[in-house]
């Protein structure tokens, strides 16, 4: 549904975007991570027509996002620096917001004051990082997105409001279908909300899949042998190998009760399969691509 | 009433469907009980409904529950395949167990008391002596 193509951007001869292609299907929750500098925010500004790219496409239900008014009408977006008139007050910009979004609930506007603790005839410019991120929020679900697209959107709120945002946000998912972009780097929280997840590095796409799909696709061995570790039946695709005293670790493609049938022919004297976590598959993937944690003592 | 861990490496779906099964089992949820629909759940527990719908889909599948079109999802009478199925899991879930125990020296004896339900008490009690 909101798609791009082989994007690429030049900022004066840095390719922050080098060729990146993702698909967001319709009504799914799409996490965006990759490291930092990797081309995450500057794709969202694509998405949302802020940047015009150099080449290639972005496309909401196949039609130009860039200069296109009726799609955007369908995208509410919240940046990392949210932008508000200096003077406004939340009441003030939910005017703007109602003149820009035809589809503006006034409803939801009244029903979720009672949720933000915020007096929204007071001027947003005084408020602090964390309750302009929640005025945000509740204007953007107020617009009645088809789309909405996050950018670190939990960063700055508290546990009480992170939780709160999560909520109102997948309620809204699961009531209009809505198709919700966030890109975060707190993999724990996208693992409870996205039920899709993109890999970029260096401005392009390494890695789009449905989560279930990566989590039952990938799983964590953990095995103890009596000797010698033995050679691994070769139908075993090992993506990763460590090794911590006797207990051998290896993270394996493939279907899990396959694998643990193919592993019980190596007698080990413990053999475990542990889901992966977001985390995990994050930290391997971008392993492949030559970063990772140096180790290094200072 | 469903508590997601996050420490636990099991993933959120199975921990949704596990948590539903011992509520039946323990009987806070009561055969025809309606169950909370996929939104009330996602937004309860702030994760995605299609979570959710996937650990309703294979618990339905299972035989555990059973959704009418309109009305909402339902605990289904239990036995039947999902109960034996169950049985099977949680039997390999056990002999592990007692694989363990016994690696740690717990006899038979020790081991029918716990069966009998003279619960781990029995058992903690003696080990309390031998200290």
């Amino acid at each position: 549904m909101l798609t791009t193509k082989n994007l690429v951007k030049t900022f004066e001869g840095f390719r922050a975007l080098d060729g990146a292609t993702m698909t967001v299907p319709q009504g799914a929750v799409y996490g965006l991570v990759g490291p930092n500098g990797a081309g995450k925010s500057t794709m969202i500004r694509h998405l949302t027509g802020v940047y015009r790219q150099d080449s290639g496409e972005v496309l909401l239900r196949g039609a130009p996002v860039w200069e296109n008014p009726d799609a955007k009408r369908c995208i509410a977006s919240i940046g990392d620096d949210w932008y508000y008139f200096p003077q406004a007050s939340i009441a003030e910009m939910a005017s703007v917001y109602a003149g820009v979004y035809p589809a503006f609930s006034r409803e939801r506007y009244e029903k979720m004051k009672g949720v933000f603790p915020l007096n929204d005839r007071g001027m947003i410019r005084r408020m602090s990082k964390g309750m302009q991120k929640q005025a945000a929020f509740w204007l953007a679900l107020c617009c009645m997105p088809e789309v909405l697209i996050l950018d670190e959107p939990v960063d700055g709120l508290d546990p009480v409001m992170r939780r709160q945002v999560w909520s109102l946000l997948l309620d809204d998912v699961s009531q209009r279908g809505t198709t919700v972009l966030v890109s975060s780097h707190n993999l724990r929280e996208l693992e409870d909300v996205c039920d899709h997840v993109g890999i970029m590095s260096r401005g392009k796409v390494l890695l789009e899949r449905s989560l279930s799909e990566l989590q039952d696709k990938t799983v964590k061995l953990q095995v103890v042998y009596r000797g010698e570790e033995p050679s691994l039946p070769p139908e075993i695709n090992v993506l990763h190998r460590s090794c911590v005293g006797r207990v051998h670790t290896y993270i394996v493609r493939g279907d899990r009760e396959a694998i643990l049938h193919r592993m019980a022919s190596t007698d080990p004297l413990l053999l475990e399969a542990i889901p992966l976590t977001l985390e995990e598959i994050f930290i391997y993937e971008m392993g492949g691509e030559d970063y990772a944690v140096r180790e290094i003592v200072l | 009433m469903i508590r997601l861990d996050y420490r636990d490496s099991r993933p959120i779906y199975q921990q949704v469907k596990d948590g539903l099964r011992r509520l039946v089992v323990t009987g806070v949820l009561a055969q025809g009980d309606q169950i909370p629909s996929v939104r009330q759940l996602a937004t309860q527990l702030a994760i995605n409904p299609n979570t959710i719908a996937r650990a309703y889909a294979e618990l339905e599948a299972e035989g555990f529950i059973y959704s009418v079109g309109g009305k909402g999802t339902f605990v289904a009478e239990s036995g039947g395949e999902s109960g034996a199925a169950r049985r099977r899991e949680l039997a390999s879930q056990a002999a592990e167990l007692i694989r363990e125990l016994r690696a740690l020296g717990m006899t038979q004896q020790e081991w029918t008391q716990l069966w009998e339900g003279g619960q781990a008490d029995a058992y903690n009690e003696k080990s309390g002596q031998d200290l």
